[in-house]
């Protein structure tokens, strides 16, 4: 072969080169986990050490405590954990239903050419950046939920309030839900239908007992998945909350504040304790997360199991 | 007369299965070689094993020897790259890269590190000439290939291979995604390159195998049942198997 | 008969849960197209967010010339015509339409201490505050704002009073989003430019080279972790991990770069998972054939299966350029939400969505201007999903 022997050898090192290089940026890829949790662990629970230099926080007070007020220097976290999970979940409950029936509809129901156009809703809504929502949150949803709440005869401040983050998140997890849903129902053994129908179960009767039980799992990781989006929704959420000092809100027309409002909230220093402190509620939702994900992949399997 | 691989006690496992048991054979230089046998005997994996393509699968593992050229080709120095410079396949479906007929062709030449258009140009038309090409796509060289039917992707193919002038051409059941028209021009063009190619190829058509081949391997669940010339095979098979095989009993 | 109602309510069901969706897609972009469209103009996207007030007088070589003839409240005696505008932040004021290049108001030079009289001219959108006129007996006359009353007045009374130009006080429009824009765009391209490289390489690894073994498990599992993390928490990686960095490039505070770094690991995950998409859909066949012919592993992913991946990591640019418009928590923490009009990469600033962010956390929100930016940033994200569609469905079909 008329081969050049020089630039083979060249080629030859360059590939062995470009094989590690792959791995490096790999690797480097997958570091960035480490990393993430590394560093706002350390930052995050340096407040609580003896030496830390602003002043040493109780670390059981700000778990458990019900208060948080910057100016006073309370940092209590507790009841802002519970209103993060009242509010992901009641959103949850609200976008559920809604979202496996809409995937339903897509996957089953509609004609061809309305499922196509619905897809694209879908799409259009998973696409739209929190911030928008944002803007529609402050601009429509709160306006709304001051309305109802004058039909009440209940006060809001200016519509912030727990039943807003709640009808915002609904809607933002809404096209999460969705399409994992429509992802688990489409990959339903077709036969399984046909096998219902053969047995004389009508189209609906078949769609509801017999797809959707089988793509359970699917819709479950569906909804583990909207929830972490729930919890660690920030700038939207933040700008129809109202963060409230001391809580928890049950109230839906009550402002509330979230993990996420919080660290947002008043953000102009760069050190200090105030600053530092906001690492410690990112470890916190970083620990709600990652729990209520491992919590419910074992209910998921412990559904999965029975049926 | 040359022989150009002796194998001698080959064993190859996926994982802990065994696809190919003791085999040996010797395959001879100029002359077209032909593996028949049911699908999954093993004569794919083991025209793999020739340009060793089959350290590309992961849990591939290969005992025994090929010697080639006098040099175990399995052995730890030898340099792969340079083995499929000299060992070129064709393989069962068209496969051209989405560009065009010359950068095809170029390829194999290019990645040597061969620059200079006079050479690449020549060894682009000599290859389309060889294969019988050339004066169908002389006008459309900078087309991209995927244009052209599947008959002519395939000897697209083989020109590409030989643009490398490899010893040996490799062929998986290179015509088994084609129609009988095109079939039986790449059997012509297969007798017209054994005057300088050695051709080892895999084939589900017996009587493919028959038309075109000098030699024949009889593969069966990883064996080699029996290896002669082709006439033999055909006319008078030892063993009860091949001749069941090619009679027709089961395949 | 009761199996077949209640058949028919549950498919009513379904079509209510798609209506509520449709029927909120739709209720989004009306709310943002009337708050906001009525903003959207080029000068909205050319000008400044801060208002800036010069003052200026006519430098005294000015020559009088005949101007040309223009519509609108034209005074053609000094060659400026005026209009009635409402500001984004709901003043009426008369502002600039067009100015003659022969114009004293486009030979001014500039009365504001420390500006060492340079010379200025008064750009078509800005706001006219007050002005030295001399009539006709010679005398300087002051014309304040309410003396100036409208557009159609104010010119009238230059052109009939006037016999001189002196000085002017105007103000640069402001509410422009330009700063914003220049800051997204530095945000994509330095994000991009990190993550694409990193990104595409990790997906090779793991589609072309990695093995089945623990470390290359462990770094799936760990690339895929990423995906969940709220961006958020990727703001407080920037800003600890990241910052050190950017000060090394001689970035004081938080930055442009800090975001566009912190970006970049936002990014990865999506990269490599529409790189990793790309590469199944490459042929094995093509990669086999490159290798049969003595080409080797790089060779042949450099050569063949990245140019057949091209759609597949297109589709990924497409959705990180998304990402990045769309992004607000991550970089409230990394590049500031100061409004800054001429931003640089090592200058605080915001993006698009980060100067909404800013608006909307003010005493009093601008809800016109930030829908007005929301709706930009919508139909760019729509248009990207739309391509991005397109885009795939014809890199599917390229291999059947």
């Amino acid at each position: 072969m008329i081969a050049d022997k020089k630039y083979i050898k060249r080629s030859k090192s360059f590939d062995r080169f470009f094989e590690y290089f792959f791995m490096a940026m790999a690797m480097l890829s997958a570091s960035f986990i480490v990393i993430i949790v590394l560093f706002v662990f350390t930052k995050g629970i340096s407040p609580f050490m003896k030496n830390y230099e602003y002043g040493q926080v109780n670390l059981f007070e700000f778990l458990t405590g019900n208060v948080y007020r910057q100016d006073m220097q309370i940092y209590g976290v507790g009841f802002i954990i519970i209103n993060t999970l009242i509010s992901s979940f009641l959103s949850l409950l609200i976008s559920f239903p809604i979202s496996v029936l809409t995937a339903l509809f897509i996957t089953k129901i509609a004609p061809k050419q309305l499922s196509g156009i619905m897809q694209s809703v879908i799409e259009l809504l998973a696409s739209v950046p929190s911030i928008v929502y944002g803007v529609f949150g402050s601009g429509v949803i709160t306006v709304f939920v001051m309305k109802l709440s004058n039909l009440f005869g209940v006060t809001t401040f200016g519509g912030s309030s727990l039943l807003s983050v709640v009808l915002l998140l609904s809607i933002m997890i809404f096209p999460t839900l969705t399409s994992m849903s429509i992802t688990a129902i489409k990959a339903v053994d077709i036969d399984l239908e046909k096998a219902s129908l053969a047995l004389g179960a009508t189209k609906m009767q078949t769609n509801f007992n017999i797809v959707l039980k089988a793509a359970k799992s699917g819709i479950f990781a569906g909804a583990i998945l909207g929830l972490g989006r729930a919890f660690g929704e920030a700038t939207a959420v933040a700008m129809v909350a109202g963060n409230k000092l001391f809580g928890p809100t049950f109230n839906p027309f009550d402002i509330t504040r979230t993990l996420t409002s919080t660290m947002l909230a008043g953000l102009k220093e760069t050190t200090g304790l105030d600053y530092d402190i906001r690492f410690s509620i990112g470890l916190v939702l970083i620990v709600v997360i990652f729990t209520s994900n491992a919590l419910l992949n074992y209910a998921k399997k412990k559904v999965g199991n029975m049926s | 007369m040359d022989t150009c691989f002796n194998i001698k006690d080959l064993d190859l496992y996926y994982g802990d299965k065994q696809a190919l048991k003791k085999i040996s054979m010797d395959i001879y230089k100029n002359k077209v070689t032909a593996f028949i046998g049911p699908s999954g005997c093993g004569k794919s994996t083991f025209l793999r094993c020739l340009n060793r393509m089959n350290d590309l699968i992961e849990g591939c593992r290969i005992d025994g020897t090929i010697m080639n050229e006098g040099h175990d080709i399995y052995s730890k120095n030898q340099d792969i790259v340079d083995l499929r410079t000299r060992v070129g396949m064709v393989f069962q479906k068209p496969n051209p890269f989405p560009m065009s007929i010359y950068d095809n062709i170029a390829y194999g030449p290019r990645c040597q590190g061969l620059k200079d258009k006079k050479k690449l140009d020549e060894i682009v038309i000599t290859s389309l000439k060889q294969v019988a090409l050339y004066d169908e796509v002389a006008s459309r060289l900078h087309e991209s290939a995927m244009g052209l039917s599947g008959g002519q992707q395939q000897r697209l193919c083989i020109a590409r291979c030989i643009a490398m002038s490899p010893d040996v051409i490799l062929m998986d059941e290179p015509t088994s995604a084609l129609d009988p028209i095109s079939t039986s021009k790449i059997e012509d063009l297969i007798m017209e390159l054994k005057k300088d190619y050695t051709i080892i190829i895999v084939t589900h058509n017996m009587q493919q195998a028959a038309r075109i081949s000098d030699y024949t391997a009889f593969f069966l669940l990883g064996e080699v049942i029996e290896m002669t010339d082709t006439d033999t095979m055909f006319s008078n098979p030892k063993d009860k198997r091949t001749e069941n095989y090619i009679t027709g009993r089961f395949g | 008969m009761k199996r077949k109602y209640k058949d028919i309510l549950l498919k009513d069901m379904t079509y209510i849960a798609s209506f509520i969706g449709t029927f909120i897609l739709f209720l989004i972009v009306m709310y943002l197209v009337i708050k906001g469209a009525g903003l959207i103009k080029i000068h909205l996207l050319t000008s400044n967010y801060n208002a800036e007030t010069e003052n200026a007088a006519v430098i005294e070589d000015y020559v009088y010339h005949d101007m040309t003839d223009h519509d609108g409240n034209y005074s053609k005696k000094w060659g400026i015509a005026f209009e009635d505008v409402t500001t984004s932040h709901k003043e009426e004021v008369i502002s600039v339409s067009y100015i003659d290049e022969n114009s004293p108001f486009n030979h001014l030079y500039s009365t504001v201490a420390g500006k060492n009289n340079q010379s200025v001219s008064i750009e078509e959108g800005s706001i006219v505050k007050n002005m030295y006129y001399l009539d006709d007996s010679g005398n300087k006359t002051f014309l304040s704002e309410t003396m100036m009353k409208d557009a159609a007045n104010l010119a009238s009374i230059l052109d009939e009073k006037a016999t001189g130009i002196i000085s002017i006080n105007y103000q640069s429009m402001g509410g422009g989003i330009k700063g914003s824009l220049i800051v997204t765009m530095y945000l994509i391209v330095i994000s991009l430019l990190i993550s694409l490289p990193i990104g595409v390489s990790a997906a090779i690894y793991l589609h072309e080279y990695a093995k089945k073994s623990r470390l290359n498990s462990l770094i799936r599992q760990g690339i895929d972790t990423l995906t969940g993390v709220p961006s958020i928490i990727y703001g407080l990686m920037g800003v600890t991990v990241l910052f050190p960095i950017t000060k090394l490039v001689g970035a004081k505070s938080t930055s442009v770069l800090l975001g566009a770094l912190t970006m970049a690991v936002i990014l990865l995950p999506t990269i490599i998972s529409s790189t990793t998409e790309a590469l199944i859909v490459v042929p094995q066949g093509l990669r086999d054939a490159s290798l049969s012919l003595g080409a080797t592993k790089s060779q042949t992913i450099f050569k063949v299966v990245l140019p057949s991946a091209i759609n597949g990591i297109l589709t990924g640019v497409l959705l990180s350029i998304g990402r990045v418009i769309g992004e607000s928590a991550a970089l409230v923490y990394t590049t500031s939400t100061v409004i800054n009009d001429a931003p640089t990469i090592l200058s605080q600033g915001t993006s698009l969505s980060l100067m909404i962010w800013s608006i909307m956390s003010s005493e009093q929100p601008n809800y016109e201007l930030a829908s007005a930016i929301s709706l930009i940033i919508l139909m760019v994200v729509f248009m990207i999903n739309g391509v991005v569609k397109l885009v795939s469905k014809r890199f599917v079909k390229s291999f059947e």
